[in-house]
């Protein structure tokens, strides 16, 4: 009973802590809401420039991870509440849902905010694929744009290039691959050339799959039906192409065997990922099995433009309509200019493009202004002080942002498992394709012709 | 039990009946009637679409969502592939409950080590469903991870087997930790049943020299009896709404044979369009399914004394 | 004869030692592989996600994990301020429902237990989001109370103890304590509730490992740093789908299981043996 009591008490001390915290000092208080601490790094940086800002307002943020939809569903039930965010963030695979589908109407443009969007996106030279997918169809404006690109290249195996083409040149390897066909005839036809010395040309058909998916003239989704692009269609016999030639090590992305290739210990030695610049980065240079040239396949990559052009991932800023109006709304405009269009080198992208923008040496990745790129260096120890910036801004260039849906993340789960099953041999083409449409047909508001 | 006392009485004692379930109503009048009621509601709306909260009351033709879902054949499918997934998990699940909680709880037959046993095998149902599902399909992966590394290594197989992508191995995978993780979790359920019948009762039959087998049949199972419907019904539950594991595992890969009733739901009312409506009712169909099997279950284990 | 069954007993006993020890091993197994993980690095784990080898990661990893923008000791504070108080009320207000379902007749009492039943069926997916979208308007988010307090209606643990009752709760005793004159609580306090050791014990346990491991309301409610959850931390490690820092992963993920076995052990007692029944012989 003592024992209860005590444990009773300490619930009381809960009821105290639970309490409610007490806001600071009268500064306006900026809202902003984000799935990781990247962008409120950001904000803190831009505080910490601008003495003037932080003696008037007060940056209050609220992280929820994408775990479970977690992200999603809490701020979808602050939108619902009119909690808007003054500054909310979207990822690639959910952004359309805030910026074109049913949650755009909560947005502000970047017009309303006092911005002149148009101006500072040709001055700044934003890739086109960032503004499209950050344009509000119903009014025609924007309301999101993005501060890195993530236009796709090919990172490549220069020795495996030296022996199979006889260079490890990026135009030779560019030339061998079909770069800019938009096909993928010549890709076979290096595959085979490949296989010839043993080597696969991808470590599995994941890693065609954004660069195909991105290719297509259409998304999942026309006037409210399901639409299979011929282009993505086609993955189906591309994947069985690559699965019966033995072209690939049959990996999946995300796994230890594609991790294992990157560091040129899986089955065949693989010649070459489709990604953008963060996949260097990130996922590449940490799996190459070493941290200097020489160790593992460390300097030993390479970079050209991709035989079709596509992107993968990134992050877009939006700012919500109760801004708008208010004393808030020019501070919001601040940031949101300062993170997604100044092109300055006091502006963030000059920043991260060089890998500065925290102080520190960070890692260089690709921004979304031209500009930008233009003046920064992308040379990296890890692709042999190849300047990968040149492969990347023309990739920016390339990359689609008209055949995307909000349902995309969905959709492209069930096809990706229906190609699985297809070549794997479990389900006939046919098979495969109606059983994807009823996936759809069934988990989707959309209409599906069998 | 005691009848004629409690009746004796009982009477005079009723009112904290209700007085003592008070809190438990209160509480649930607070935070769960709204979301019931709400969830009721749904199923006959078309609501659909996030944050959209306007929704129309469907005057015309009340049951369409209903009819909806019992037409799409995912959810047939859903429904059938719970069922299978929960009778592998559960048929070993509780036989190996019950054959710990008999050595466990055996009286002559000491086993030496068996406080560390019951709390080690709990441990499993300690760590979340993510962590598991992540270490599995780490141990499944392909065409490298731990388990055909080794099967390549012995010359069982002679190259990697695509676990993952293939109906069968993916069923017993999820029905494989399923069972894993609960069957700690029904055996403590049941030894602290055994825990709480009588011991004089066992001393009167150690007595009259019952062995351990007379002991376990006559005396601590048909005590528990209560306890074991507690768990029949509450693994029904369970299972029916299985989700986390073959989610996450897999995401209900390959080709659906994974998918549960639960996941549907999920990706009816979350992943996608926001189906909220046919969620709903869904869940009104798939609680009908739970309480009917339940109702079956609190039949076969009625007192029938 | 005797010989034989004794030759018997001993293989038996054999098997069982056998079939323990593996369980046991199997139990134990991904305890390992986490704590082994939070000492390697992402990429080495990226490399080979299982393995028994340590490495010397875990300095770096713990400063993956606690230089992010929350507190991690904060978070341990605030789930142990749920656990513990979610447990708590779960544990005890169940207990009354159960004993007033199973101590006294009552017109509604049928009706009341068919009602929790029903409830405990209903699937949780759907009614969670009415459930979230109730306390954003009742602005009880961000407020560990709207985690703690819900915790007094758990129609499962109710059931549980009826059960529990309906077999081992001896009602002679309350009517002999009602002899003495006991008052009502008195009685459910001092008498009934010692005899339910091992049940609440074991409910105890996981109602604690349930609200300590709860992810999908926290993580929906919490959204400020100061009162997030240790899961709704480590999840938030996850959220960069790109550059996920798995070391720190499972750094996190050890020490988010690090209290759930000092919590097991000291109630583990109780489900272990020879406490049950105090109040019966006593």
């Amino acid at each position: 009973m003592k024992k209860l009591l005590a444990i009773l008490l300490a619930l009381v001390m809960v009821f105290a802590l639970a309490a409610p915290m007490a806001s600071a000092e009268g500064k306006t208080v900026i809202n902003v809401m984000s799935f990781t601490d990247e962008v409120p790094k950001m904000i803190d940086r831009y505080v910490e420039l601008h003495p003037e800002f932080a003696e008037k307002y007060e940056i209050s943020t609220t992280i929820v991870a994408t775990t479970d939809n977690g992200y999603q569903n809490a701020l979808d039930a602050a939108l619902a509440a009119g909690e808007i965010p003054d500054i909310y963030c979207a990822e690639a695979a959910f952004v359309l849902k805030y910026a074109q589908g049913d949650a755009c109407e909560y947005a502000a443009s970047y017009e309303d905010l006092g911005i002149d969007v148009a101006a500072e996106i040709e001055a700044s030279a934003i890739a086109p694929y960032s503004v499209e997918i950050g344009t509000r169809p119903s009014d025609g404006k924007v309301v999101g744009l993005g501060y890195q690109a993530t236009g796709g290249a090919f990172i490549y195996r220069r020795s495996i290039a030296a022996d199979v083409f006889g260079s490890d040149d990026p135009a030779v390897v560019a030339e061998a691959i079909g770069a800019g066909t938009q096909s993928w005839d010549k890709f076979f036809e290096a595959a085979a050339a490949l296989k010839e010395k043993g080597y696969a040309i991808v470590s599995g058909d994941g890693d065609i799959w954004h660069a195909i998916e991105n290719s297509s003239d259409e998304g999942w989704i026309v006037d409210g039906k399901l639409t299979i692009d011929p282009k993505r269609e086609a993955f189906l016999d591309l994947s069985k192409e690559l699965k019966d030639n033995g072209y690939h090590n049959d990996t999946q992305d995300w796994t230890e065997a594609w991790y294992a290739d990157m560091a040129g210990i899986g089955e065949k030695p693989v010649f070459g990922f489709y990604g953008p610049a963060w996949l260097i980065n990130y996922v590449m240079a940490g799996n190459s099995g070493g941290t200097a040239p020489g160790e593992g396949t460390y300097g030993d990559w390479g970079v050209c433009p991709s035989n079709v052009g596509f992107f993968w991932g990134g992050t877009w800023v939006l700012g919500g309509k109760n801004v708008v109006g208010t004393d808030k709304a020019e501070a919001v405009a601040d940031i949101i200019k300062w993170i997604t269009l100044d092109s300055s080198e006091d502006g963030l992208q000059y920043g991260w493009a060089n890998g500065t923008w925290s102080g520190e040496q960070g890692t260089k990745d690709t921004v979304a202004s031209g500009v930008v790129m233009d003046k920064s260096n992308g040379e990296l120890d890890f692709l042999g002080g190849q300047n990968m910036f040149e492969a990347f801004v023309p990739a920016n260039e390339y990359a689609n942002g008209s055949n995307l849906t909000q349902y995309d993340e969905g959709i492209n789960n069930y096809w990706r498992d229906a190609v699985r099953q297809y070549t794997a041999g479990e389900l006939s083409r046919e098979d495969a394709i109606t059983a994807f449409k009823q996936n759809v047909a069934d988990n989707f508001d959309v209409e599906v012709d069998f | 039990m005691n009848n004629t006392l409690q009746k004796k009485h009982g009477f005079s004692y009723a009112k904290y009946g209700y007085l003592f379930s008070l809190p438990f109503f209160i509480a649930f009048l607070v935070f769960n009637l709204y979301p019931t009621l709400y969830t009721i509601l749904l199923g006959f709306t078309d609501s659909k679409g996030l944050g959209n909260i306007t929704f129309h009351i469907l005057k015309d033709d009340p049951w369409k969502n209903f009819r909806t879902i019992l037409k799409a054949p995912t959810f047939a499918l859903s429904i059938k592939n719970t069922f299978v997934l929960w009778t592998m998990n559960f048929i070993p699940q509780i036989t190996l409950a019950l054959l710990l909680t008999a050595w466990f709880t055996s009286r002559r037959n000491k086993i030496r080590g068996q406080g560390f046993f019951k709390v080690v095998f709990y441990m499993p149902n300690i760590i979340t469903a993510a962590s598991v599902a992540v270490l599995f399909n780490a141990l499944f992966g392909y065409p490298k991870g731990p388990v055909n590394d080794l099967l390549v290594a012995t010359g069982l197989r002679d190259s990697a087997f695509y676990f993952m992508n293939f109906a069968k191995p993916t069923r017993w995978i999820v029905a494989f930790i399923q069972f894993w993780m609960w069957y700690g979790y029904t055996m403590i359920i049941l030894v602290s049943g055994v825990l709480g019948i009588n011991p004089e009762i066992y001393e009167a039959a150690e007595i009259d020299g019952a062995n351990d087998r007379q002991i376990f049949f006559r005396i601590t199972l048909p005590n528990l009896r209560t306890i074991l419907t507690y768990t029949l019904v509450t693994s029904l539950i369970g299972g029916l709404s299985m989700y986390d594991i073959p989610k996450m595992l897999n995401n209900g890969n390959p080709n659906n044979s994974t998918l549960t009733s639960t996941m549907f739901i999920y990706n009816q009312s979350f992943a996608g369009s926001y189906m909220y409506a046919r969620g709903a009712a869904a869940s009104m169909i798939l609680f009908l399914i739970i309480a009917a099997l339940s109702a079956v279950v609190f039949f076969l284990m009625r007192d029938r004394k | 004869m005797k010989l034989e069954k004794r030759d018997g007993n001993a293989l038996v006993k054999a098997v069982i030692y056998f079939v323990c020890i593996v369980l046991a091993v199997l139990s134990l197994f991904p305890f390992v592989v986490m704590a082994i993980n939070s000492t390697r690095s992402t990429y080495q784990i990226q490399q080979h996600a299982v393995s028994l080898i340590p490495s010397t990661h875990l300095m770096e990893n713990f400063k993956v994990f606690s230089g992010k923008s929350f507190d991690p000791w904060r978070g341990f504070l605030n789930s142990l301020i749920v656990a513990v108080g979610a447990t708590v009320l779960t544990v005890y207000f169940s207990t009354l429902t159960a004993y007033a379902l199973v101590a006294y007749s009552w017109k509604l009492r049928g009706a009341m237990f068919t009602f929790i039943l029903c409830v405990m069926m209903i699937p949780g997916i759907v009614t969670s989001i009415g459930m979230y979208q109730f306390m954003y308007r009742i602005h009880l988010t961000n407020n560990l109370l709207a985690l703690i307090l819900p915790a007094v209606y758990a129609p499962a643990a109710v059931f549980f103890f009826r059960q529990f009752m309906l077999a081992s709760l001896p009602l002679e005793l309350l009517d002999s304590a009602r002899i003495d004159g006991s008052r009502e609580f008195y009685t459910f306090n001092r008498i009934a509730m010692p005899i339910m050791k091992p049940a609440m014990a074991t409910q105890g346990i996981f109602s604690f490992v349930g609200t300590w491991n709860s992810l999908f309301m926290p993580s929906i409610l919490l959204t400020k740093d100061n009162v997030k959850t240790m899961p709704v931390m480590v999840a938030m490690l996850k959220g960069d789908i790109y550059k996920r820092e798995h070391g720190a992963i499972y750094l996190g993920l050890t020490l988010t299981v690090l209290p759930l076995f000092i919590v097991y052990f000291a109630l583990s007692k109780y489900i272990i043996a020879g406490v049950a029944l105090g109040g019966v012989k006593g």
